[in-house]
């Protein structure tokens, strides 16, 4: 019953060893399914490829409001029409 | 699923900007507010093809004036062409108008009054806000890398919001003793199990109701006190299914979570907050099923403290549309 597969190619004395060192006393009881060894799953390098790169996102680089109110208090001072970009689920914030 | 919609073309971008005020709403809040921003928008919607009969969605891309004259409408939200021939068109339109509905400072916006409190989200005061990005994800040459998706945008990061109440991060501030240990609280505990441990990256996915969470089990421990800051560390794992037995569940995340979180002892606040979940993830929901990966593949999510110095770093979670549930989930 081994579905945790990265587990089972991955060094788990070095788990183990990393286990020991963060895992909070009575916070958790699941040492040995931590799937996280030092070095090869390393928190930064993960959150690097996860987090989205420099040019994926650049429809954020748009100064979005995020209420139409303010965008008609914008839009009159600043004399500019309104963009609405309205969609079921956030588009800034759904997947 | 803005990373893959018109506002990626260049052009585009720099039209919305320079030209326009640009605003993106959630249509599920926005068709429904009963205040004086919903009125606004449905005198706008109405003016255009979609009259939400029955309260169905309205969601498109409309130019308007400040005075709400509906100047141009598409839901072509993916198409380059079709947009930017909206937004010149309703350019065009609004360059005729009078000057007097039109010039800096020539239309005066009545007073908002009172919000629709069921269909307004605002983060909780004092609160705390991570930023939520989950990924598909593969391995090659033993590095763990992005995956390709057959869907549209599916291989890019999602995006989403957790918010804490002061309450919750307040008891994440860990004593100033080496080795400390405690448990995150269970409401945040099930919030990130239910509404962030969750494969977002083809669309709105159902999230994972209370029965789902087999088991959710994070703790922190301090690592290193200086007189400045204390650096704490997380680690968990969790199992969301929609079975008990994993064999027969359609739909589950198997995943660990590692962190790091740094109070900063002056400032009597967290000024670094970062962690990723990292596991196996199988199946989808009805609206996610289009180019999900067969069996079971490797998923990510990653936490942040985002700098939230923008308007969209208030976007609330995807999950607060049910806001009793999402402050206090079951």
């Amino acid at each position: 019953m081994n579905r945790r597969f990265w587990l089972t190619g991955i060094m788990i004395p070095a788990l183990v060893a990393l286990f020991s060192v963060l895992t909070p006393n009575g916070a958790s009881g699941q040492a040995n399914e931590l799937a996280f060894v030092k070095g090869e799953f390393n928190l930064h390098k993960l959150l690097k490829v996860i987090r989205p790169q420099a040019d994926e996102d650049s429809f954020d680089t748009i100064p979005w409001q995020i209420s139409l109110w303010n965008a008609r208090i914008l839009a009159a001072k600043e004399g500019k029409p309104i963009l609405l970009w309205e969609m079921d689920g956030h588009p800034l914030g759904c997947g | 699923m803005g990373r893959v919609s018109a506002f990626a073309d260049p052009e585009i971008i720099k039209l919305a900007t320079e030209k326009f005020i640009p605003v993106t709403v959630d249509d599920w809040y926005q068709r429904r507010r009963q205040d004086a921003e919903g009125r606004f928008f449905i005198k706008v919607a109405n003016q255009g093809p979609r009259k939400g009969q029955g309260g169905s969605t309205r969601q498109g891309i409309y130019c308007l004036t400040a005075d709400g004259e509906l100047l141009a409408y598409k839901n072509a939200g993916n198409s380059s062409e079709a947009t930017r021939e909206q937004l010149l068109l309703a350019l065009a339109k609004f360059e005729k108008l009078p000057t007097n509905r039109r010039l800096p400072g020539a239309v005066a916006i009545e007073p908002f009054g009172k919000p629709d409190a069921n269909y307004q989200r605002t983060p909780p005061e004092n609160g705390l806000i991570l930023r939520v990005h989950g990924r598909i994800l593969d391995k090659k040459a033993g590095e763990i890398c992005n995956a390709s998706c057959d869907f549209p945008g599916g291989g890019k990061a999602s995006r989403d919001f957790l918010w804490l109440t002061a309450k919750e991060w307040k008891a994440l501030i860990p004593k100033p003793e080496l080795g400390f240990s405690y448990s995150l609280p269970v409401s945040v505990t099930k919030r990130i199990a239910r509404f962030c441990l969750i494969d977002n990256t083809r669309g709105e996915p159902e999230f994972w109701k209370g029965t789902d969470v087999r088991k959710a089990d994070f703790g922190l421990k301090v690592t290193s006190i200086t007189p400045e800051k204390i650096e704490v560390s997380l680690v968990g794992n969790a199992l969301l299914a929609d079975e008990a037995d994993l064999i027969a569940s359609k739909r589950g995340y198997e995943c660990s979570l590692i962190g790091r979180l740094t109070f900063d002892i002056a400032k009597g606040k967290f000024t670094n907050i970062d962690a990723v979940a990292l596991g196996e993830y199988w199946g989808a929901t009805t609206y996610t099923q289009k180019g999900v990966r067969p069996g079971k593949n490797l998923y990510g999510v990653a936490f942040s403290l985002p700098p939230m110095d923008r308007p969209g770093d208030r976007v609330s979670p995807q999950a607060a549309r049910e806001w009793n549930e999402y402050l206090r989930p079951n």
